[in-house]
């Protein structure tokens, strides 16, 4: 008897397999259609919403280059993703290596605080941080917002990096250590490039997570600067206009290279990791 | 090497979570007033619970959605199974602003979702969809189903399928065998979706604020609310202090359930 012509259990048989497969589509397509209504609406020659749009014209993305604020917004989201990509990669790195050679009685502890800022609604952690950035003279820069996002980007490097260094064996570092190379020598040549993957995709998480922040933002932002996800907000509040569909377009279009970058990269890896074997 | 990065979470994270509790105490003179305050006016007792339920309601409908999803892409094979995994990725990797605008698009009132509904004659004139607690579940089933699918089809990828055939020979009928065996071996990914879609879900701002509306208030909106409208931070420590108490004890909970591996929560 092959495996296949028993139905083990009552989502693999021939008609469970089939209404599984349709199911799944219309799942996949309830999480794509969002995704696929704001395209076509940076198209539509139409100011009002209106769908499908009645004809196409590239307006608002000409409108969009006019309006040096959205160009601005953009420039202090990236101006706050990067530093906050660098600080979360060297504070989640650092972490994730310590608890992943500390005893079992301290890795518990120390993994909930590091993994706390994930789980915590980010409404209370921007009122907390708000009066402590206050008594720092920190309010209206950059910094705030960079150590707001870094808080919520560490967790993110922790989980990625603490996968990887989880493959490496102890005895790796020992023995460079005992070949003689000093403690920066055995992680730039030994454990750097088994965990380097791990790092990369956890970099990509807190840069699109810091571009993509809202209620920080809210918070921490001042005039000077204002983040692109602040901006979108505020301009919903006003109006559904076709220049915030246009917008929006571009920052999916960032995602999906964002996307297509950590699958690239976690590809990469995996057959890396094959042929070391 | 540990000292950089529990420094700077207890600088601004431990501490200020503390301040935010220590201020919700208020003034030496009468303290607590502000917790009195909360419970007597009860909107903001009804908002904790339309919080809850919101939540609660949204992992429910996330769970049942997902898991025959996450059943078909762990069987799936070749680029079948890629192509889904990347639509499930895909909208995780989108920022939720721009989901939630998308979904303010599709539910106006002359939107897609009511057209379709005309053409299918299932109504006879538009609906009101926007500004209803209906509007805010659709939108955030939608943002938080990935973190139920993901967990689920980590658990399911793991099980042995050799248990299922088994219990199958042993003439176990198929829907026995999904009930004793199946579910029960897929059961962490069901906690762990579960504890991460129901503690998202308390603290969930934008969806709520853009498809609800001021009516349909959540937790978080209250608070947000209470310092940029009334500047009243006593009242929005006291909210916060309620919301990341509730939050800490859940979090507790499930990963008690779970067997305390918190990190194997998110992979």
């Amino acid at each position: 008897m092959t495996a296949g012509s028993v139905p083990a259990d009552a989502l693999s048989g021939r008609l469970g397999r089939a209404a599984v497969g349709a199911y799944s589509s219309v799942v996949l397509a309830f999480l794509l259609l969002p995704i696929a209504v704001v395209a076509p609406m940076s198209l539509s020659s139409q100011p009002f919403l209106e769908f499908p749009p009645p004809g196409w014209t590239l307006r608002w993305y000409y409108d969009l280059g006019e309006q040096p604020r959205w160009l601005i917004a953009t420039v202090n989201s990236l101006c706050i993703a990067a530093p906050t990509m660098l600080l979360s990669v060297a504070l989640g790195t650092l972490a994730a290596l310590a608890v992943g050679r500390i005893g079992r009685r301290w890795a518990r502890p120390l993994t909930l605080l590091m993994l706390a800022p994930m789980m915590l609604p980010h409404v209370i952690i921007a009122i907390g941080l708000y009066p402590t950035l206050v008594d720092l003279h920190l309010q209206d820069s950059y910094a705030a917002v960079v150590i707001g996002h870094t808080v919520i980007g560490v967790p993110l490097v922790f989980l990625t990096v603490s996968a990887s260094f989880a493959a490496v064996p102890p005895s790796l570092e020992l023995a460079a250590r005992t070949l003689g190379a000093d403690v920066w020598q055995a992680f730039r040549r030994v454990t750097f490039p088994m965990i380097r993957v791990g790092m990369a995709s956890g970099a990509l998480l807190a840069f699109a997570t810091s571009f993509d922040e809202l209620m920080l933002a809210l918070f921490l932002t001042g005039p000077g600067t204002e983040t692109l996800p602040r901006l979108i907000w505020d301009q919903l509040s006003f109006a559904l206009t076709p220049t915030l569909a246009a917008v929006a377009t571009l920052i999916l279009a960032l995602s999906v290279v964002l996307l297509g970058t950590a699958t690239a990269i976690g590809a990469a890896g995996g057959r890396r990791t094959l042929r070391a074997r | 090497m540990l000292a950089p990065p529990v420094v700077f979470l207890c600088v601004f994270l431990v501490m200020p979570l503390a301040r935010v509790m220590w201020a919700s105490i208020g003034p030496p003179e009468a303290p607590f007033s502000v917790y009195a305050r909360v419970v007597a006016q009860g909107f903001y007792l009804r908002s904790f619970l339309y919080t809850v339920e919101t939540a609660f309601v949204v992992t429910l409908v996330c769970l049942a959605t997902a898991y025959p999803l996450a059943y078909a892409v762990a069987n799936a094979r070749g680029w079948t199974g890629r192509l889904m995994s990347t639509a499930i990725l895909l909208p995780l990797w989108t920022s939720v602003v721009i989901r939630s605008y998308a979904w303010l698009i599709l539910f106006q009132r002359h939107g897609p979702v009511n057209d379709g509904l005309l053409w299918l004659h299932w109504i006879a004139e538009p609906v009101q969809i926007l500004q209803t607690s209906v509007a805010v579940r659709i939108g955030m089933v939608h943002i938080l189903l990935p973190f139920m699918v993901l967990p689920l089809i980590a658990s399911m990828s793991k099980v042995d399928r050799t248990l299922l055939r088994a219990a199958s020979v042993l003439g176990a009928t198929p829907m026995r065998v999904f009930l004793r065996v199946y579910l029960r071996l897929t059961l962490p990914g069901v906690l762990a979706g579960c504890s991460l879609v129901f503690i998202s879900a308390l603290g969930f701002y934008i969806t709520p604020a853009l498809l609800g509306g001021a009516r349909n208030a959540t937790a978080a909106m209250m608070i947000e609310q209470a310092v940029s409208v009334f500047l009243d931070w006593p009242l929005a420590s006291a909210l916060s202090t309620i919301l990341l108490l509730t939050t800490v004890a859940l979090y507790l909970a499930f990963a008690r359930l779970t067997g305390g591996e918190l990190g194997t929560l998110v992979r």
